[in-house]
């Protein structure tokens, strides 16, 4: 049927008039000339009125400002061709291998379109785990501080120049010298037998003695292997294995492996050493030695176990745990395990001498050749007394910094004017680079391929992530190109791996595809072969061990667990991620008991305008002046003092961070004007002698100079006051007397019990024995998230909490945490969604206060100060998550909100900024954006959001909260949400450990299991319902969704 | 007309008419500034005008250029913002509470007292604006209807509590004020000589004829706002105190603050009063109108509140052992030991000690000695809230989070600042409106002046 409906819009329409006709036909009616309007006549007679006037002017007046105010544009390009693995918004990860010199690991870098953004562990086909330092390292690509072109002679060239400089100098005769660290790639070593470059090998922290040794004893040249899962007692002499010490990165996974008390037995740990370091902290008995008298630990060791250790002069209270040590390796026998920092030859042969007499050789130490630490420090010294002849035509450094790190580096310094031409390939105009003629800029190790050897077992691979930021080279292809045998490095590494072949292959060989897929290239099954002991040489060893003295201060120089040796003293992040032990932030200091600091007089309580009294340490007569940091657990009669500081002292451009800023940001600068390093340089400090460098001085002087200077500490306060329900501890004997206890009902977890006016016990009276679980009182209703769809949380192990702060790096990376400077965390504000809590124990109680008389206040003052030689806790703290979360009723404009999964949500864009949240937290984990740190120029010089370069580190998923704003721990929600929604394209149920948070997968002991409380086969869930299982501040009512495991130290019961 | 005991002390001394009384008040309005208030205005409003470089330099920069760290979300902001508000609480517990148990010395201060109350809060006001992180979306504490997805306030904080007991109690006590002042702004209108000077003054007078009716009406409007103001004296620092106790931390979950905030913001209201009083009636030679009974009144009414203020000072500490709860009774302990006890000894010295010297009649009707100890009550009540605010969560629950907090030169600039606001406020209404409710007044001389007290007593 026809449609005979008709719309019209009036009369005139629908009679079609001819002044209906006419305006149809205008597109636009009533048009009129200017001429003809402005001429009209009837114009005269309109009217205008004042309102009306004013209307317009102020209609056009707000118009023209409106305009004025241009919305900045900010130009998003998309991609022309799409590669075709790159979606935007989705990560892509690389298996790649990240080793310099000190750290060696498989890691898996995370890209976000083309940028690698995080980096952590490759758990799926790699070995090892991710420390703080290699999680913030991916800072280092987007430093601007970087070198962008060549330099010859201090100016900006190009690579043509260069390889025509050097190339000739190559040519040159004479004596032509390869400087590096340890280099463990197969195609570097290929590529430097092919330039004929004599290699001179030396590592920034000195380990030669170790391979000595192993080579006197045992006939292999290598660094040890130390099997921590295989040890059931580990007794180490200054050895910071779960922090710095060896190849760390390997230990404290296979350490934890043993501490786990559900598994029925623990490992038993004792720690001699002179500063508190991570690992004497987590050690079950901790002993303090000075340096002189660590040696004679372990001739006394040796003596207990085999008779063959002589006398010495040991205090008793450490003989006494030399001989309860001693029993512990009798009793684990081959599973005994003895480790020594000290790098000197002596030790390490006593040390030999104890594990091959305990037969632990070749169960839980090893001398399977690794490649680690072939450097020596007696090679670089005679390379710089060879300079110092003239006998040097050319050097070329590689990966290593010997102007700031050698030993007698200022000898090298003078040496290396001597050398005709000097190469440096460093990324950095550092101190070395900056006294070459020649810059010759190599990748950042993201930007490059590599391969990575660290034993004869297998070969790592290492794979760009992104094209070079900048025009630099491997130094291997310039070896290549200096010596005229150019080829692109890719091929070259290929090459070395497969002689035949050639770039056709390029993409057809699936080997290789999926080699670079697992990051690894071969992988040899390993054959433990058990050298044979010599016992050459230890009675010399002993005997001399055994006369060592120290004066009246010892030094012992030591590494951060979160800075190293130097290498990463410009990353920010790295900077300001607290000392596990001391807390601060930004600086190196002395570390001092609290008994000397009271003998000289020094400030003993290091506050946010309570500053360090400064002292001036001196050492044959070259002097210090450092900030005293009173550290309980320092051996009285030593000090301290961390190496990796006073980076760029003349002011070489190694990145921002490495320079100290005053309280508005600017950096400070000396009485020359020159910018002032963090910190101080302590690396010619280490103690030379028989070609072997080591971080021990028997007699420095050490006097007051009454000057102060501020330390800045993320915690100021050393204990946890007896509040036992914030932390809860035991020994490993009466953990597992009622190992199979109720949650909630062991002597050292019960659930705790509020008093009530009832008769609960049905006693007929009440009294305070009428009392119902804490969980039992709830002033809100319930948040229905128990047993409805997810439930995320957390259960962390203190047990295996080692406090190595990787977790808190991998969470400040991951969520855009801002970086603050010294100054701010001085006053208490720094931004870490994720700390970690250290308590130290105190010699008082409230029980000891009542025994001994003594008034509450006393009391009270004497337990916030810590043992001489503390128990250690460390506590990762971050959002509990609760489900009655104070944070939330208090804040009136509902900013922070309870998810139905459990979350306790924060929503940047409705805070107001009342802080009412923070105050009313019981855990204090929330952090208010006191500046607009992204902007304001307090920060400047130090955060990442600030620097056009640095700023591509920034998490995509995460936003960069604005001034005003309280932000705290989301647990990752970001990888939540894409959990889930990868979990809904499968169309499956989420699977238990698909998505992890940052600081579940940072974790190097696995102490964090994250995952749903609602799923009952989750592993979260499973460690929350073990009766170690409690939550912090219980009786506070909260119901946090984290939960603790009560820590078992396996000491004697008495001593818990 | 309303007969009073000849023993009365007289409220009104010396021989004044009806016309004397409107001259006395009326007559510093008319004349031309003198010397001292102009040394006064230029030197607070020289400090307002720092005060609010210092508000805009926060407002600029962020909270961070104050003290404040994450363990002290809160310091000197909120201090001063409850400092503010309790000595807004003299005014209106002056102008409502003692208007409805007809207590006539009221009369002679009560006007001074509400424009204290007024300024007070505007300078209270101040605070909970600008201690917000992101002041410009301040607004979002108001139930408004909006486009976030119909985002609503939380009526579960205190917080937005304080914003309904504030504003409504500012509401109302400027309503009050201002009724109070038509009768008096009519007063000078008709005597203003100068045209722009009558026009504004008859504006501000809204018409009043003191027409029957007008003073009928009057009369009844007072009392009703009386009525509604009352509960709002209560109800103002009640809530505010509940910013506190409902929260959970160690020292603020008290339920005793209610009954002893209120009392202690009566307590610091009446000593501003007598800070301001002893000041104007001198500068103003209002001798006459303001003496010594009126001073001695008030007096009592410090000690009465001051002891209150004690006893609930020792009934937390007595609380806090007895409730056996670790974390509540170390807050105590800390409080009085801990490193910021000298606050806490300052703030009983200046709160419990020094009041009960009023029992000294000598004392309590010296002049000089109630100024001193009028403004060592404002001190202390200062303290107090310091002490409150910042001891409880400088150590709360997790000893790993304890920090301290040191005030910058923002924070002290804020302070002072608003002190100079005030004062500067405070000076222009001494400067331009009746000082004291003189239609008010006169109903009471013939009752209650010296003069007719006198002739009262020679019948």
């Amino acid at each position: 049927m026809a449609n005979t409906k008709r719309y019209w819009s009036g009369l005139d329409e629908l009679q079609e008039t001819e002044a209906f006709k006419t305006i149809q036909e205008q597109e636009f009616p009533g048009a009129q000339s200017v001429d003809e309007f402005l001429t009209d006549d009837r114009l005269e007679s309109t009217h205008t009125g004042r309102r009306d006037f004013l209307k317009f002017m102020g209609f056009s007046l707000t118009a023209a400002t409106l305009v004025a105010c241009e919305t900045p544009v900010i130009k998003s390009i998309p991609y022309t061709n799409k590669p075709e693995e790159i979606t935007p918004g989705v990560a892509n990860h690389y298996a790649s291998t990240y080793y310099d010199g000190q750290d060696y690991v498989n890691v898996l870098v995370k890209t976000r379109e083309g940028r690698p953004i995080f980096v952590k562990s490759n758990a799926q086909t790699g070995v090892g785990r991710v420390n703080a330092r290699v999680n913030a390292s991916v800072l280092s690509l987007y430093d601007s501080a970087r070198l962008t072109a060549p330099q010859v002679d201090g100016a900006d060239s190009d690579w043509a120049t260069v390889d025509q400089r050097v190339s000739t100098a190559m040519a040159k005769e004479g004596r032509k010298v390869l400087l590096t660290n340890t280099v463990l790639s197969p195609s570097l070593k290929r590529a430097i037998a092919t330039t004929g470059l004599e290699h001179v090998q030396y590592d920034a922290i000195d380990y030669s003695a170790f391979v000595k040794a192993s080579e006197m004893n045992f006939g292999v040249a290598t660094f040890p292997s130390f099997k921590f899962d295989a040890a059931t007692a580990i007794v180490t002499i200054g050895a910071d294995f779960l922090g710095t010490f060896g190849d760390s990165v390997y230990y404290a996974e296979n350490w934890a492996k043993n501490r786990k008390p559900e598994n029925g037995s623990m490992s038993r740990m004792h720690a001699f050493e002179t500063n508190m370091s991570l690992t004497g902290s987590n050690s079950d008995y901790r002993t303090m030695v000075k340096p002189s008298e660590q040696g004679k630990v372990a001739t006394a060791l040796l003596q207990a176990i085999t008779g063959q250790g002589g006398s010495s002069s040991l205090p008793e209270a450490v003989q006494a745990a030399v001989a309860s040590a001693a029993q512990d390796l009798k009793k684990a026998g081959s599973k005994g395990l003895v480790l020594a920092g000290s790098n000197e030859l002596d030790v390490q042969r006593v040390v030999n001498a104890i594990n091959s007499a305990l037969g632990s050789v070749g169960t839980t130490v090893t001398y399977d050749g690794t490649d680690l630490f072939k450097g020596s420090a007696g090679a670089v010294q005679s390379l710089t007394a060879d300079m110092q002849n003239g006998g040097i035509e050319m050097l070329i450094i590689a990966d290593c910094n010997p102007a700031y790190d050698a030993p007698d580096a200022d000898k090298f310094v003078a040496a290396l004017a001597k050398v005709n031409t000097t190469v440096s390939t460093s990324m950095f105009n550092d101190e070395t680079a900056s006294r070459c003629s020649i810059i010759a800029p190599t990748h950042h190790w993201l930007e490059s391929w590599g391969d990575l050897a660290i034993d004869r077992y297998r070969i790592d691979l290492v794979q760009p992530t992104i094209s070079p930021l900048h025009a630099s080279r491997g130094w291997g292809e310039s070896l290549l190109t200096w010596t005229g045998n150019a080829v692109d490095w890719y091929t070259f590494v290929r090459q070395t791996h497969a002689s035949d072949y050639t770039s056709e292959a390029m993409y057809t060989n699936a080997d290789w595809n999926k080699s670079v897929h697992n990051g690894f290239l071969g992988w040899n099954e390993q054959v433990p072969e058990t050298p044979a002991y010599r016992s050459e040489g230890v009675a010399d060893a002993v005997g001399r061990l055994n006369s060592q003295v120290g004066g009246t201060f010892e030094l012992a120089l030591y590494q951060k667990t979160t800075m190293g040796a130097g290498q990463h003293a410009a990353n920010p992040m790295l900077q300001e991620t607290p000392d596990p032990l001391t807390k601060v932030t930004w600086d190196n200091y002395v570390t001092m008991s609290h008994a000397d600091v009271d003998a000289m007089g020094l400030n003993g309580f290091i506050g946010q305008e309570k500053p360090a009294s400064v002292v001036k340490v001196t050492l044959n007569g070259a002097s210090l002046e450092l900030p005293v940091f009173p550290m309980p657990g320092q051996a009285p009669g030593t000090i301290g003092i961390a190496l990796g500081y006073g980076r760029g002292a003349n002011g070489e451009t190694i990145g921002k961070a490495a320079f100290q800023t005053g309280e508005n940001g600017s950096f400070l600068t000396d009485s020359e004007g020159q910018m002032v390093p963090v910190g101080k340089n302590v690396h010619p400090w280490m103690n030379v002698s028989q070609g072997m460098s080591h971080t021990h001085q028997f007699d420095v002087q050490v006097e007051s100079t009454g000057g102060e200077y501020a330390l800045a500490c993320t915690q100021i306060q050393n204990t946890f006051m007896g509040r036992d329900s914030i932390v809860k501890e035991t020994d490993f004997t009466s953990f597992f007397a009622e190992r199979n206890a109720d949650k909630g009902e062991a002597s050292w977890n019960k659930v705790i019990k509020l008093a009530v006016h009832e008769d609960v016990n049905g006693d007929g009276i009440i009294n305070a024995q009428d009392a119902k679980p804490a969980e039992a009182f709830d002033l809100w209703h319930e948040h229905a998230v128990e047993n409805v769809g997810h439930r995320w949380g957390m259960a962390i192990d203190l047990t295996t909490c080692t406090g190595c702060s990787a977790c808190v790096t991998a969470c400040h990376i991951e969520n855009n945490v801002p970086v603050v400077g010294k100054d701010e965390v001085r006053r208490h504000r720094d931004m870490h969604w994720m700390r970690i809590d250290r308590f130290f124990a105190s010699d008082y109680s409230l029980e000891r206060g009542e025994e001994e008389g003594e008034s509450v206040i006393g009391t009270y003052r004497k337990m916030e100060d810590p043992s001489g030689n503390p128990q250690t806790v460390h506590m990762p703290m971050m959002c509990q998550h609760c489900n009655h979360a104070p944070c939330e009723t208090v804040c009136p404009v509902a900013a922070t909100t309870h998810s139905n999964e459990g979350l306790n949500q924060m929503t940047y864009n409705r805070c107001i900024g009342t802080r009412y949240c923070a105050n009313n937290c019981p855990y204090k984990v929330r952090r208010f954006n006191w500046f607009n740190y992204p902007g304001y120029k307090k920060f400047a010089n130090f955060n990442p959001a600030q620097d056009s370069l640095m700023r591509m580190v920034l998490n995509p998923d995460v936003t960069v909260r604005s001034r005003g704003v309280m932000e705290k721990c989301s647990m990752c929600v970001q990888r939540l949400q894409a959990g889930k929604l990868e979990a809904k394209k499968v169309g499956a149920p989420l699977v238990d450990g698909s998505v992890v948070t940052a600081c579940a997968e940072a974790c190097p002991t696995h102490a964090i299991t994250f995952g749903d409380l609602n799923d009952t086969k989750s592993s979260a869930r499973l460690t929350s319902e073990n009766n170690r299982a409690y939550h912090a501040l219980e009786e506070v009512g909260v119901k946090p969704n984290i939960f603790y495991m009560t820590k078992v130290r396996n000491v004697e019961p008495t001593q818990a | 007309m309303q007969k009073e005991a000849a023993i009365r002390e007289p409220l009104i001394l010396g021989d004044k008419s009806y016309k004397d009384i409107t001259d006395d008040v009326v007559g510093p309005i008319e004349g031309p500034a003198p010397i001292g208030w102009k040394i006064m205005i230029t030197i607070s409003s020289i400090v307002a005008v720092y005060g609010v470089g210092s508000i805009l330099y926060l407002l600029g920069t962020g909270i961070g250029v104050w003290g404040l760290n994450k363990t002290v979300g809160w310091a000197w902001d909120i201090t001063n913002f409850v400092w503010w508000v309790g000595i807004g609480h003299a005014g209106t517990l002056i102008s409502a509470v003692l208007l409805l148990f007809r207590q006539k010395w009221r009369m002679a201060i009560n006007r001074s007292a509400e424009a204290m109350t007024i300024f007070a809060v505007i300078m209270a006001a101040i605070f909970p604006g600008i201690h917000m992180g992101r002041i410009w979306v301040s607004y979002w504490v108001l139930p408004l209807p909006n486009q976030f997805g119909s985002l609503w306030v939380n009526f579960n904080s205190p917080l937005l509590w304080d914003v309904f007991a504030i504003s409504t109690y500012f509401s109302v006590s400027l309503v009050f004020w201002y009724i109070g002042l038509i009768p008096d702004f009519a007063t000078i209108r008709d005597r203003m000589t100068k045209p722009l000077s009558k026009k504004i003054y008859g504006l501000l007078s809204f018409g009043w004829s003191g027409r029957a009716k007008h003073w009928n009406r009057f009369e009844e409007v007072s009392l009703v706002l009386a009525g509604i103001a009352t509960p709002l004296v209560f109800s103002v620092h009640s809530i505010v105190s509940m910013d506190f106790a409902t929260s959970i931390v160690p020292g603020w979950h008290t339920t005793i603050f209610p009954p002893y905030f209120v009392s202690g913001a009566v307590f610091s209201g009446f000593a501003m009063v007598q800070t301001l009083l002893l000041i104007m009636r001198k500068g103003m030679k209002l001798e006459n109108y303001i003496h010594v009974k009126h001073v001695e009144y008030m007096n009592i009414v410090i000690i009465v509140t001051g002891s209150i203020v004690g006893v609930a000072y020792l009934t937390e500490l007595f609380i806090s052992w007895y409730s056996g709860v670790e974390y509540e009774s170390y807050a105590f302990i800390n409080r009085f030991s801990g490193p910021y006890s000298w606050a806490y000894w300052i703030m009983m010295t200046c709160n419990v000690i020094s009041p009960q010297l009023f029992w000294f009649k000598k004392i309590r009707r010296s002049l000089i000695a109630t100024f001193v100890l009028s403004i060592v009550v404002n001190i202390g009540m200062w303290f107090e809230r310091y002490v409150i605010i910042v001891t409880s969560v400088h150590r709360d629950y997790d000893p790993s989070s304890w920090g301290e907090f040191h005030p910058t030169s923002v924070d002290v600039g804020v302070f002072i600042g608003t002190l100079g606001i005030f004062f500067t406020l405070f000076l222009g209404f001494a400067r331009f409106f009746p000082v004291l409710a003189l239609n008010e007044l006169k109903t009471i001389l013939k009752s209650s002046g010296e003069n007719f007290k006198k002739k009262q007593a020679n019948h």
